[in-house]
């Protein structure tokens, strides 16, 4: 059941003649922190489950199907890794390679319809997406009964460098015209971060700092303000405002945990290490480097174990993307163009085993992804238990834009909702085959992720691409 | 106006329908129009030729300020110490502008979050003393209760600047009661009390964002117009990319903008002002690519050193300031087209190496007539242009050719059609130059009416290569920079720069850019008879850039919300 955004119930009044005095005691609904698991760490404190954690996470510029699609098919020994799938070989035990599917959406424009119905079930309307994404449906389902300090999620990306009019650099839509940018730097990440893993500058020991309660007093009157201006607005621009607001009460929000938390780190925040530290030479922030998806992959992990947030988005490289992969030690030049549309001087042999290279690289930046949830105990598990991310990308075939055997991954077990280490192949033609689309539905993969995790079946999408029936082999 | 390409496969527009919304100028999406949170684009239906009376239709109405008018308008607010750190929400284009995005987008969490962050690092600056705070308000109170100069006058006339309208007695009562409540906390003090209502004040979405709704004036037949105080506010961000002054805030205040007149007179004076030197260059930035919105900035832009040793990371910067000098110094006074075709360059020492032109010591910007007879001529010759419109390891005549197409025509370039063919391209031999690949673009009918649009006028460009360097070969092959455009033929960029300076469409291609930057919205099928009179005027005018800011902010369709049609 998905609640609306919770919004702070005190009466301003209150709480701030509270704390401006210094110490009358206010109820503040407390986030779960991990400092609030019971002993064992499999549940919280008062017996509540561990919540659900979902990511997208986006690669631009598509795959080479007859590559890409497994031999074999099947649960576990019965299928294996193709070779562009091979570096996902750690985490193979917790994937579904779902093949066969197409994306039902002309490419008209290419790379940008068809990652909008990926991610939105609907195709791009004349000036933006049309519909908010899966990770932003999500949100509020699994944040239910609980106020994490991001609630609309963290959201990152690694390479700036846009796909030239596709559906830019965005992968996370609140709704037409209210995406979630990415951050490409990983040290304002850890900023934030870093801010709820430990509090000794925000708790002294006469209680909060005094700058928390201005800070909300400032707040307050902006939202003051805000409703005297809604009051005059148009819908359109209400829906607009609402938005912004938002995210005032999201910083409200975080004013309230600062308040609370306790003087000394959290075992957790011990963990979170400054990615100038541990990864100084990560290159250029924008550009495309396996060291800063490793370590924006550290910081998606710390911000859910730690219940900062439950969803996350991670841009690899966006829609169509004419950034570089040299860093995968390919030619410094427009991937998009040289490999994806084998357009290289050097000639067509060259440029197919680039873009091979170039697809490999991108799956093994979502291994590090993958890894590092993997490696990090949840409850009784691992965050990969508790999860479920979702990989895909612009188009299917690079050159022709194909939208046959459309790149469809689903890495982790969802608290045992989802099946696991299979290859589900859904037709029998061979992988590549071109021309009319020959596929069911593969809005059906998210549609299934969206059931599963909790929004009330009814169908998802729009047009061609909508969805309204699941795929029961994804279910355990 | 606008023009298709007959033969596409992409869709063709139907007579004035408006220009499609995606920064690539496709001509459409198949699927329906956004409708589910009613965005601020053309409507089906709005009027046209024909229809008698004022038509209502969706306009721009909130209009979030753009990063280069927040910055602008923090300075201007807190003075020019204030620190406005980088991590803001980026802008995103929509038809190629910030401003017509700023109209539709709503800000994430993690943007409304940075801008706390960024408006409490400037207050702080701000109010650290007595003496600062008296640089940013009109008096420093020395208390709450100070009746020698009252808090509610201070924070009403810091207010009435930063909401671009005058403040109610509740509003000032709202951020006096911010002031009186923290300087009375711990550690507080009047400084911090007004450091924070201040905080409060400039978070507000009335600040971020330009409220412009309009509201009946019996005086003209009760059509929506745009008020006083919203005349202000529009002149300021177009003018200034800024708010307005006290001077024009108490204009507004004295009806001094209710009339055509009026608007006039106050835009005048706003021209005159230094700070109008921001209107051209932020349209420029859109215009030329230059926007980090863009996706693609040439700051950032790679470029392979094994081909390019030349590429520097100052060499970008450099090349953008000399375009937005070049901008500056036809927009005011002079033939803004002459940017087209015209021998003056603004060169460093850097730069002056790429264009063939003599060092100087000591090393700064100066302005260069470039010899006669020199192959670099005009805006097509600018190291801007040729370097953010190629790639890493290649010149690019197709992106070239769609700048000039989109930008500088108005003509419509479609996308490539679903499922393309770019294969075609593995029969050549290795080693084919630029010009000898493109051929195959020609000759595939498939793809031959769309890149007809393009490839010519940026073969036109090759004799200077991704980094904008002039040379006369190109993988051996002798580079023949010849072709057509439009029937004007030319034979190499000098000549290509006058034929664009003289085409039929340069002149009312750019007043249409530039009303589309000014109305913060997709031009629409009533807006065709003005923008029609606007070219008329910017042609007699003698293509006066400044003149046409003023014919435009004075006109009726920049001053009532609706677009009257006869």
């Amino acid at each position: 059941m998905s609640r609306a955004f919770p919004r702070s119930v005190l009466p301003r009044r209150t709480v701030l003649r509270g704390m401006l005095a210094g110490g009358i005691g206010v109820v503040i609904p407390l986030p779960r922190m991990a400092g609030m698991l019971n002993d064992s760490g499999t549940a919280y404190a008062g017996g509540a489950p561990l919540p659900l954690r979902y990511g997208t996470w986006f690669f631009g510029n598509g795959i080479n199907p007859p590559e890409w699609v497994p031999t074999t098919a099947g649960v576990g020994n019965a299928w294996s890794l193709s070779a562009p799938l091979m570096p996902l070989q750690p985490v193979k035990s917790y994937l579904q390679v779902i093949t066969g599917l197409t994306n039902k959406i002309p490419p008209d424009p290419a790379h940008k319809g068809r990652p909008a119905a990926a991610l939105t079930g609907a195709n791009a309307g004349s000036t933006d997406v049309q519909l908010p994404s899966i990770d932003q449906v999500l949100a509020p389902i699994l944040n239910a009964g609980s106020t994490p300090v991001l609630p609309g999620g963290l959201h990152v990306g690694i390479s700036n460098t846009s796909g030239a009019g596709a559906l830019d650099l965005r992968v996370s839509f609140r709704g037409p015209n209210a995406s979630n940018p990415p951050e490409y730097d990983p040290a304002n990440v850890y900023k934030q971060l870093v801010t709820f893993g430990r509090s000794p500058t925000t708790m002294g020991p006469a209680g909060p700092s005094p700058e928390l309660a201005r800070r909300k007093r400032a707040l307050d009157a902006v939202l003051d303000d805000a409703a005297a201006l809604r009051a005059r607005l148009g819908k359109a621009d209400q829906l607009r405002l609402d938005q912004h607001l938002d995210g005032v009460h999201q910083i409200e929000n975080q004013i309230a945990v600062l308040s609370t938390m306790p003087a000394t780190p959290t075992a957790a925040s011990a963990k979170l290490v400054d990615p100038a530290v541990a990864y100084p030479n990560a290159g250029a922030v924008g550009s495309i480097t396996a060291l800063r998806s490793k370590a924006m992959s550290d910081l998606i992990v710390f911000a859910l174990s730690t219940d900062i947030t439950r969803v996350f988005s991670f841009m690899f490289t966006c829609s169509a993307c004419h950034g570089s992969y040299a860093d995968a030690g390919l030619d410094p030049v427009t991937f998009h163009e040289d490999y994806g549309h084998r357009k290289s001087p050097k000639g067509l042999d060259y440029a197919t085993k680039g873009f091979a290279t170039g697809v490999a690289y991108a799956m093994s930046n979502f291994n590090n992804t993958l890894s590092a949830m993997m490696s990090c105990a949840d409850g009784a598990g691992n965050l990969l238990d508790n999860s479920v991310v979702y990989s895909t990308s612009c188009t299917s075939e690079s050159q022709t834009h194909s939208g046959n055997d459309y790149p469809t991954l689903v890495a982790g077990k969802a608290g045992g909702l989802l099946k696991t280490d299979q290859h589900i192949r859904l037709v029998t033609v061979p992988p590549g085959t071109t021309g009319a689309p020959n596929g069911d539905n593969q809005s059906k993969v998210p549609y299934t992720l969206l059931t599963s995790l909790g929004r009330p079946q009814s169908p998802w999408g729009l047009g061609d691409s909508q969805a309204s029936a699941v795929l029961p082999q994804m279910l355990a | 106006m606008a023009l298709v390409a007959g033969g596409c496969v992409g869709k063709v527009l139907a007579p004035g329908a408006p220009p499609s919304a995606s920064g690539s100028g496709a001509a459409g999406t198949s699927g329906p129009t956004s409708g589910a949170a009613g965005t601020a684009g053309p409507a089906a239906g709005a009027g046209g030729a024909g229809t008698t009376g004022p038509v209502t239709q969706p306009v721009a109405s909130l209009h979030k300020l753009t990063v280069a008018e927040f910055t602008n308008s923090i300075h201007d607010l807190l003075g020019s110490s204030a620190p406005v750190p980088a991590q803001l929400e980026p802008d995103q284009q929509l038809d190629g502008f910030r401003s017509v995005s700023a109209s539709v987008v709503a800000v994430s969490p993690a943007g409304v979050s940075q801008y706390e962050a960024a408006i409490d690092g400037a207050v702080k600056v701000a109010f650290a003393s007595a003496a600062q705070a008296a640089k940013v308000l009109t008096c420093v109170p020395a208390s709450a209760t100070d009746a020698a100069c009252p808090l509610a006058q201070v924070l009403g006339a810091f207010g009435r600047r930063a909401f671009r309208r005058a403040l109610t007695a509740t509003d000032v009562a709202r951020y006096t009661g911010v002031a009186t409540d923290i300087a009375a906390g711990p550690g507080g003090g009047i400084l911090l009390g007004l450091q924070y209502a201040v905080s409060a004040i400039l978070q507000s979405p009335e600040f971020l964002y330009r409220v412009e709704l309009g509201a009946p004036s019996a005086a003209d037949g009760g059509r929506t117009k745009y008020s006083d105080f919203e005349m202000a506010s529009r002149l300021a961000s177009l003018l200034w990319v800024s708010v307005p002054d006290d001077a024009l805030m108490n204009a507004a205040a004295s009806g001094g903008l209710s009339t055509q007149a009026g608007v006039l007179a106050q835009a005048k004076t706003m021209l005159a002002s230094p700070k109008a030197h921001q209107s051209m260059a932020n349209f420029a930035n859109d215009l030329y690519g230059m926007d980090p919105s863009s996706g693609t900035p040439l700051t950032t832009t790679f470029k392979d050193p094994a081909f390019y040793p030349n590429w520097t990371k100052t060499l970008p910067v450099a090349m953008e300031q000399e375009l937005l000098m070049r901008v500056d110094d036809v927009a005011f006074g002079g033939d803004y087209l002459s940017l087209y075709d015209s021998s003056t360059v603004f060169v460093n020492n850097e730069l002056a190496t790429i264009y063939g032109l003599p060092q100087v010591t000591p090393d700064a910007f100066r302005k260069v007539t470039l010899p006669a007879g020199s192959p670099r001529v005009g805006l097509l010759g600018a190291g801007a242009i040729l370097a953010s419109n190629g790639l890493p390891q290649r010149s690019s005549p197709t992106l070239r050719g769609r700048f000039v197409a989109q930008q500088l025509l108005c003509k419509v370039v479609p996308d490539p059609p679903p499922n393309v063919n770019t294969t075609v391209l593995d029969m050549l031999p290795a080693g084919a130059s630029v010009k000898q690949t493109l051929e195959a673009h020609r000759q595939s009918a498939a793809c031959a009416a769309c890149h007809a649009l393009m490839d010519p006028v940026g073969l036109g460009l090759e004799n200077f290569d991704s980094a904008g360097t002039y040379r006369t070969t190109d993988h051996g092959v002798a580079i023949d920079a010849s072709g057509v455009l439009d029937g004007m033929a030319f034979a190499d960029e000098a000549s290509l720069a006058r034929v664009l300076r003289s085409h039929p469409q340069a002149a009312s291609c750019f007043v249409s850019k530039l009303y589309e930057q000014a109305q913060g919205r997709q031009p629409l099928p009533v807006d065709q008879p003005v923008m029609a009179g606007l070219s008329q005027r910017f042609e007699t005018s003698g293509h006066r850039a400044d003149q046409l800011l003023l014919d435009i902010v004075s006109n009726d369709a920049y001053r009532f919300v609706e677009i009257a049609t006869k």
